[in-house]
């Protein structure tokens, strides 16, 4: 997040948070996961569907 | 494809991937020096998996066929056709 | 350039033969928000980038999904091969099997072949970074839909897969265009 507290915010501007590293999954649980960072990933399940 | 060479086949898919992970992160965060020597450690431990794979099982690159008898490069199963 | 290793970047598995998903999986190799698209749109924009950053991420990326393009043509080729013409036509896929046999081909779900129309390049990063981050939330959102759409549990461990690569992408393009707007912002006074 110190990159986002570094840059000054602008109107008609889109901005994603910066990610930091902190911990990864080990390489077979990631390759079944989808990534190595488990604070990018998100499941999903049919139900979560229409809002 | 026998287990034994699934199963490596698999571990190298597993390290690859995480140094793909780690890539993609390293191109938007240049200077994470953890994320560098993560990467660099994931990369050799892929490197040797793929030296001892190549060694018992045929090329995974072209410039892998060296010291062989023939051309394995164009030896099946090819990618799409292996039943994991 | 280019080297190619000959593995898959996931172990993509099928259950059983199923020719309607197969017809509707088709949309992710040759339709608008399928890999094809996401390769090229990624790999054509990389010549007008102007960061370091910018021109990497377009660059990887873009190889990545190469390599997931490979893996729905394997998934389709699992989930076709050994059918016969009277099969093919029982899946409404009568049309493609007359032109293809099971043949894999560029084309969407109901057989209108892939366009460069599909993709863009206006050459601002900020808005070609748009796009970017768009087509991986339509590339993910497509995932979702063929995931509800399959019962088989091994295709979908495989679509998922895919699925989270989009959300992760989605997540680089978005540091990218952080970065860029930055660089613009300290190279112009407003």
């Amino acid at each position: 997040m110190n990159e986002m507290n570094r840059m000054m915010l602008r109107l008609a501007q889109a901005y994603v948070p910066f990610q930091v590293y902190v911990n990864r999954w080990d390489p077979m649980k990631s390759l079944m996961m989808g990534t190595i960072f488990p604070e990018l990933y998100r499941p999903y399940y049919e139900s979560m569907r229409r809002g | 494809m026998q287990r034994d060479q699934l199963e490596m086949l698999k571990q190298i898919q597993a390290l690859q991937f995480t140094a793909v992970d780690f890539n993609l992160y390293l191109d938007t965060h240049p200077s994470d020096q953890r994320a560098l020597a993560d990467y660099a450690n994931t990369v050799r431990e892929m490197e040797q998996l793929k030296t001892v794979y190549t060694r018992n099982y045929g090329p995974l690159l072209p410039t892998d066929n060296l010291c062989e008898p023939c051309w394995r490069w164009i030896e099946e199963p090819w990618p799409w056709e292996i039943e994991y | 350039m280019w080297i190619y290793e000959k593995k898959l970047q996931y172990p993509a598995k099928v259950g059983k033969a199923d020719l309607k998903m197969a017809k509707y999986l088709i949309t992710q190799y040759g339709g608008p928000d399928g890999e094809l698209s996401a390769a090229l749109r990624y790999l054509n924009q990389r010549y007008s980038m102007p960061t370091n950053v910018t021109k990497a991420i377009c660059n990887d990326i873009g190889t990545e999904e190469m390599a997931h393009l490979e893996i729905i043509a394997t998934l389709v080729y699992k989930l076709t091969k050994d059918a016969t013409a009277e099969e093919m036509k029982k899946a409404d896929l009568g049309g493609h099997y007359a032109d293809h046999d099971n043949a894999l081909f560029y084309v969407d779900a109901t057989g209108n072949p892939w366009t460069a129309t599909y993709i863009q390049a206006k050459g601002d990063p900020v808005a070609d970074l748009h796009e970017d981050m768009a087509a991986e939330e339509k590339a993910r959102a497509t995932y979702q839909w063929l995931i509800d759409l399959t019962d088989d549990p091994d295709l979908k461990d495989t679509l998922n897969f895919l699925r989270v690569r989009e959300i992760v992408h989605f997540q680089r393009f978005g540091e990218a265009l952080n970065l860029v707007q930055e660089h613009q912002n300290s190279k112009h006074h407003f």
